[in-house]
């Protein structure tokens, strides 16, 4: 998305006095630009176990990443259908550890049932459902995950139908509906020219794409050799493939699997990636997808690790 | 909280009626991240000591109710959450020992998102555990 001039003088007038009073306690500095946020999925080996919502949400506190997504199925308790008291619990949650409610990951369960696939109409209730308690719960983006027919991931072939169904309830709950864009999808791909094709033919302001950062990984994994089903590892897409999506674009998965030391990770080509997003005046929030190794109290180091070469790279630091 | 194991050792007990023994019961949790609605669930089979429990041996109790195997296809709003367990009640006149046992625990559940050839996924949990009566 090309940015304004005005918008371009803001930026450029937040960073001047950001660098003259650099915040002592880690906010982020630059006006405008990409936002740090969670997606509780990272700390899935942990979550139940050793941590509670409310540990999720302090730990993202301490790293001042504000953004938060939750799975929906996961992270609600009563998934569909929560308490009045949780409710308010949740926004308590929200408010003492001040973060802002984001992106709400759900699925539309295409094989929900044995022996078969879900109809249009039954597809568009769920997702009615959905778009409903992620408005309750303060969310504006809801990373619509859809029911998949082969190995590249082409999502079912009713995807149109109930997304156009339920096109106004989106908007009744001003909350956009993002497929996310996932390896071993391309980003030069018939299924991404079916979602802009979509978009532009119904000019919806309420459905577009999140792209996770696993689609850039042009490095194999040293910590999880047994990924990749034995196929030798093929390098993903360049961050520069990112740009005609942009304007489509409403949240991302700022995906990772290792952290070295030095702060950097291990196969994803970050500098690049954030670059672009920088360079093209992207503004949404960032959630860090931990995928790597499971062992307790990991993705709590992980998360930290990837949010100093986040700073770093957003110019907070 | 629940232990990082898929088999929970809170909740490995026997169970009595009109007190006798006529059977055991097992806690595990899903271990899959968003958890799952009964009707994506495949049968459960249970293997302590090496004796194999299958079928309608087994029932699944999931928040305050109990299903048949058989049941569980039907209950597609019935949604099984990540953070609680369910515990298998398997039939066994006598029940086990106090004391030592292998228990092996084995269910297949569907994932909408897997590409159709990694769908559905079998897990097992293997632990050494405990009974105490």
């Amino acid at each position: 998305m090309e940015i304004t001039r005005k918008e371009f003088l803001q930026m450029a007038a937040g960073a001047a006095v950001c660098a003259a009073a650099l915040p002592s306690d880690g906010r982020a500095a630059a006006a405008g630009g990409p936002k740090r946020g969670v997606s509780l999925y990272s700390y899935t080996g942990d979550f139940g176990i050793t941590m509670t919502l409310e540990d999720c949400l302090a730990d993202m506190n301490d790293m001042n990443a504000e953004g938060l997504e939750i799975l929906a199925n996961a992270h609600i308790e009563g998934y569909p259908n929560p308490s009045e008291a949780w409710i308010k619990r949740w926004f308590g949650l929200l408010e003492r550890y001040k973060i802002k409610p984001i992106e709400y990951g759900h699925w539309v369960d295409s094989r929900l049932h044995r022996g078969r696939e879900l109809s249009t109409k039954e597809s568009y209730e769920m997702l009615r459902r959905d778009i409903q308690l992620a408005h309750r719960l303060g969310f504006s983006v809801l990373r619509t995950k859809l029911g998949v027919i082969d190995d590249t991931l082409t999502p079912v072939k009713n995807w149109r139908e109930f997304i156009q169904m339920a096109l106004p309830d989106a908007e009744k709950y001003n909350v956009k509906m993002c497929p996310e864009i996932h390896s071993p999808t391309r980003l030069k791909s018939k299924m991404i020219d079916d979602y802009v094709e979509f978009i532009e033919k119904t000019k919806t302001k309420y459905f577009g794409i999140n792209i996770d950062f696993g689609v850039f990984q042009n490095r194999p994994r040293r910590n999880a050799p047994e990924m990749g089903g034995g196929r030798p590892f093929t390098p993903g897409d360049k961050a520069e493939d990112m740009v005609p999506l942009l304007p489509y674009v409403y949240a991302c998965h700022a995906k990772f699997f290792e952290m070295t030391d030095d702060m950097t990770e291990a196969t994803i080509p970050y500098e690049e990636v954030i670059g672009v997003l920088v360079k093209h005046g992207w503004n949404g929030y960032l959630l860090s997808e931990y995928e790597g190794p499971r062992d307790l109290y990991m993705a709590s180091d992980q998360l930290r690790r990837q949010h100093v070469m986040l700073r770093r790279l957003l110019g907070e630091a | 909280m629940l232990e990082k194991e898929m088999i929970q050792s809170r909740g490995f007990r026997n169970v009595y009626r009109d007190g006798k023994i006529v059977g055991f019961q097992v806690a595990f949790r899903t271990t899959y991240y968003r958890g799952v609605y009964l009707s994506q669930l495949g049968e459960a089979t249970v293997t302590v000591d090496g004796e194999k429990f299958a079928g309608n041996q087994i029932t699944w109790t999931i928040g305050d109710r109990t299903y048949a195997q058989a049941e569980l296809a039907k209950h597609s709003e019935v949604h099984w959450p990540y953070q609680e367990p369910a515990v298998l009640t398997v039939s066994k006149p006598g029940g086990l020992k106090p004391g030592l046992h292998q228990v092996e625990l084995s269910y297949q559940y569907s994932a909408s998102y897997m590409p159709p050839a990694m769908d559905p996924r079998t897990v097992t949990g293997r632990r050494k555990m405990v009974l105490v009566f």
